[in-house]
């Protein structure tokens, strides 16, 4: 395998971080950072070099087939979970205060990191086809908007070349298809992928002809023709195979860890089709698959609920959105991504649970598409996550689930986990906006209307209440903790009715300092679930000053204190006893 | 019982009494202020042998009783400041204008001792 690439990603990125001075971050912050590339370190060196070097020999060993798939398996999932925290800390540090040096340093660790992470994802796929773990789907698909979508993703790859992307289909072919449209859209991209990498000047053709319909059975004939560089004759012979590039130098110039070509050939051979390439140095490379489709039936397509009425309308209300997709899949990620900046959206992409909540916690996020198959942590988990966030604003925000097979199963489970809407993939333009403007007015109108925080959503039940460990803090004096309770209450009874008249006066200022003020207390008690109320305004106070939010939160802490105040009054009762 | 003097400034009663609890069984003398005007008044009497202080607190921060006492009184009195999380800004002034050690919010009474301790042995 290509350690050597990951290994001068690593020292690349060790170079970045030990240059980078420390002074200015908070100590937490960095030794987080510090702590993450620790652990990836470890554990590349554990898998890479302990298992591969087993007695200590210098030489890279060439290592069998079957246990090198098994290594990538286990070192790409050891490796992203801490890549990941690297990634999101890196993102965190730019968003503070930096010099003009520090940030170009922590640039360079983010573009290092990603670079990482992008090899790493590839292998993942590659052991996961290897080993025959990857979910194949079989469903009825529109086929000409997945290639109007493949087409529309690859011209955003397009970067001010010349280079002219062209499509050339048989009518004839089927509009609906049965078989597995992501991982066509897949393999399309890949291969439009590299023929834009590699032609700076010329055309790129991708023809699509319909070789045989026979009783519902329909073989279709891709070919992506390009006039770029070509590929010599000896290379052609190894371009299917792993980690292989078709000129030495290719690395140094296109970048790239060699395994697309074999996760295509993969999943073409899976899918009971062929692939083969031809090609002439200077003039072009063509490569050529072969597919087997079913005819499929419009009646089983899912329908757009309603056909949009006023476009512009509704692109007004999703301008200037912010978004934030969990997916997994870089392809579909970049899908997305893609579509929404051209509606005026702020897009955060995610591949990670653990990562994407880092995101909504220190970002506004309007809305959030959730992937529900991912690999660390699934949909239903992160939504689960989200809807126990301490953060009243993160807990309440609409998410739609993006999924490719919406089983009844999965229905009820998006309900049970709280998302509130979803779209299926793969999905037409019109049909995410309209679930996009619907979910956000949703929100809107929730805020205002509602009035109570249903305490099932809170933090930990309001009434789980445990005081063992300030009791210990009192040295088991059950009368030092009456007396503590006994202020406690005095405290929140004083700041329920400083906020009672400073909202009144809506003076901002006192508001500020008495959520600020009752917070330790709160949080001494263990009553989280006021003290998040009360950490919510202070926010509210400290950011946009939205009187109306304030005034529900109020409320919400109104409707909380006295189960809490019962709760601590229970527990100091066992406490006695 | 040690009796050496101790300034508790928190204007968190909560807090106060669970720390003036702890450190009084330390064998600590303890003053507590809830306010800057309190700080002010105890310090024009007495001179305490180590002052512990939250960072935020009416009428006088933590950051200013910190001044006062080096550059007004220009007392060595050890002091440990009490922040928020959060306030690792006020942190770092604190220790320029003087501050000998902080604790960081929610506060670990036994760790508070530790550090009340370790900052006498060295005076």
């Amino acid at each position: 395998m290509k350690s050597k690439d990951l290994f001068s990603h690593l020292s690349n990125l060790e170079a970045q971080l030990s240059s980078f001075s420390f002074e200015e971050l908070t100590a937490k912050e960095a030794s987080k950072l510090k702590k993450s590339f620790q652990s990836f370190k470890n554990s590349l060196d554990e898998k890479v070099l302990e298992k591969s070097i087993p007695n200590n020999q210098k030489k890279v060993v060439k290592v069998k087939q079957t246990s090198e798939e098994m290594l990538i398996a286990n070192v790409s999932h050891e490796i992203r979970t801490p890549l990941n925290g690297i990634i999101g800390f890196t993102d965190l540090l730019l968003e503070s205060k930096l010099s003009k040096n520090q940030l170009e340093h922590v640039n360079a660790i983010q573009s290092a990191s990603s670079n990482l992470l992008d090899i790493i994802n590839e292998l993942l796929e590659y052991s996961k086809l290897s080993s025959g773990l990857e979910h194949f789907e079989f469903t009825d698909f529109n086929f000409y908007s997945i290639i109007r979508d493949v087409m529309f993703l690859c011209n955003t790859l397009i970067l001010d070349k010349d280079v002219k992307l062209e499509v050339d289909m048989d009518t004839n072919i089927p509009e609906v298809l049965i078989g597995d449209p992501s991982k066509l859209s897949q393999i399309l991209l890949n291969l439009i992928g590299n023929a834009i990498k590699f032609v700076e000047k010329g055309d790129i053709h991708l023809r699509i002809a319909l070789k045989e319909e026979k009783e519902g059975n329909v073989l279709l004939e891709f070919d992506v023709v390009d006039t770029g560089i070509g590929i010599s004759e000896e290379n052609l012979k190894h371009i299917f195979k792993t980690f292989n590039q078709g000129e030495q130098n290719t690395y140094i110039k296109y970048g790239g860890s060699g395994l697309g070509l074999s996760i295509v050939k993969q999943i073409v051979e899976t899918l009971k089709g062929e692939i083969s390439a031809s090609s002439t140095l200077g003039v072009g490379t063509t490569f050529k698959f072969i597919l087997p489709y079913k005819k499929g039936s419009k009646a089983n397509l899912v329908k757009i609920e309603n056909p949009p009425k006023d476009l512009n309308q509704k692109l007004d209300v999703v301008k200037n959105m912010n978004i934030l997709i969990f997916e997994d899949n870089p392809l579909n990620q970049r899908l997305i991504e893609q579509r929404l900046k051209v509606w005026g959206c702020k897009t955060y992409v995610s591949e990670s649970g653990v990562h994407g909540l880092n995101i909504l916690e220190n970002n506004k996020i309007d809305l959030v598409l959730m992937d529900l198959r991912m690999p660390d942590m699934d949909g239903f988990q992160v939504t689960q996550k989200i809807r126990n966030n301490k953060n009243i604003y993160i807990r309440k925000i609409p998410i739609i689930a993006l999924t490719a097979d919406f089983s009844i199963k999965d229905k009820e489970q998006c309900q049970k986990y709280g998302i509130n809407d979803y779209v299926l993939k793969p999905y037409s333009p019109d049909e995410l906006l309209l679930k996009l403007t619907k979910n956000k007015k949703d929100m809107e109108i929730h805020i205002v209307e509602s009035k109570k925080i249903n305490p099932e959503n809170m933090v930990g039940s309001p009434t789980d209440i445990n005081l063992d460990e300030i009791l210990e803090e009192c040295l088991g004096e059950v009368d030092l903790l009456q007396e503590l309770v006994g202020l406690y209450k005095q405290n929140v009874l004083e700041f329920i009715g400083n906020i009672k008249v400073e909202l009144k006066t809506k003076n901002f200022k006192a508001l500020e300092f008495a959520s600020h003020k009752i917070k330790p207390g709160l949080a001494m008690m263990k009553t989280f679930s006021l003290h998040a109320i009360a950490e919510e305004m202070h926010g509210v106070c400290k950011t946009n000053k939205d009187l109306k939010y304030m005034e529900f939160l109020y409320n919400c802490f109104l409707d909380e204190y006295p189960v809490v105040e019962k709760a601590i009054d229970n527990e100091v009762k066992r406490l006695r006893n | 019982m040690n009796n050496l003097q101790l300034l508790l400034a928190e204007d968190d009663n909560l807090l106060a009494s669970l720390l003036n609890y702890r450190l009084k069984k330390e064998g600590y003398n303890v003053s507590i202020a809830a306010n800057g005007k309190e700080v002010k008044e105890y310090l024009s009497t007495n001179i305490p042998d180590i002052i512990v202080s939250d960072i935020m607190m009416p009428y006088l921060s933590g950051l200013e009783l910190i001044d006062f006492v080096r550059k007004d009184l220009k007392y060595n009195t050890p002091i440990i400041i009490i922040s928020s999380a959060g306030n690792e800004e006020n942190v770092l002034s604190a220790f320029e204008l003087g501050a000998n050690d902080f604790i960081a919010k929610p506060v670990n009474p036994s760790e508070l001792i530790v550090r009340v301790a370790r900052e006498l042995n060295k005076v």
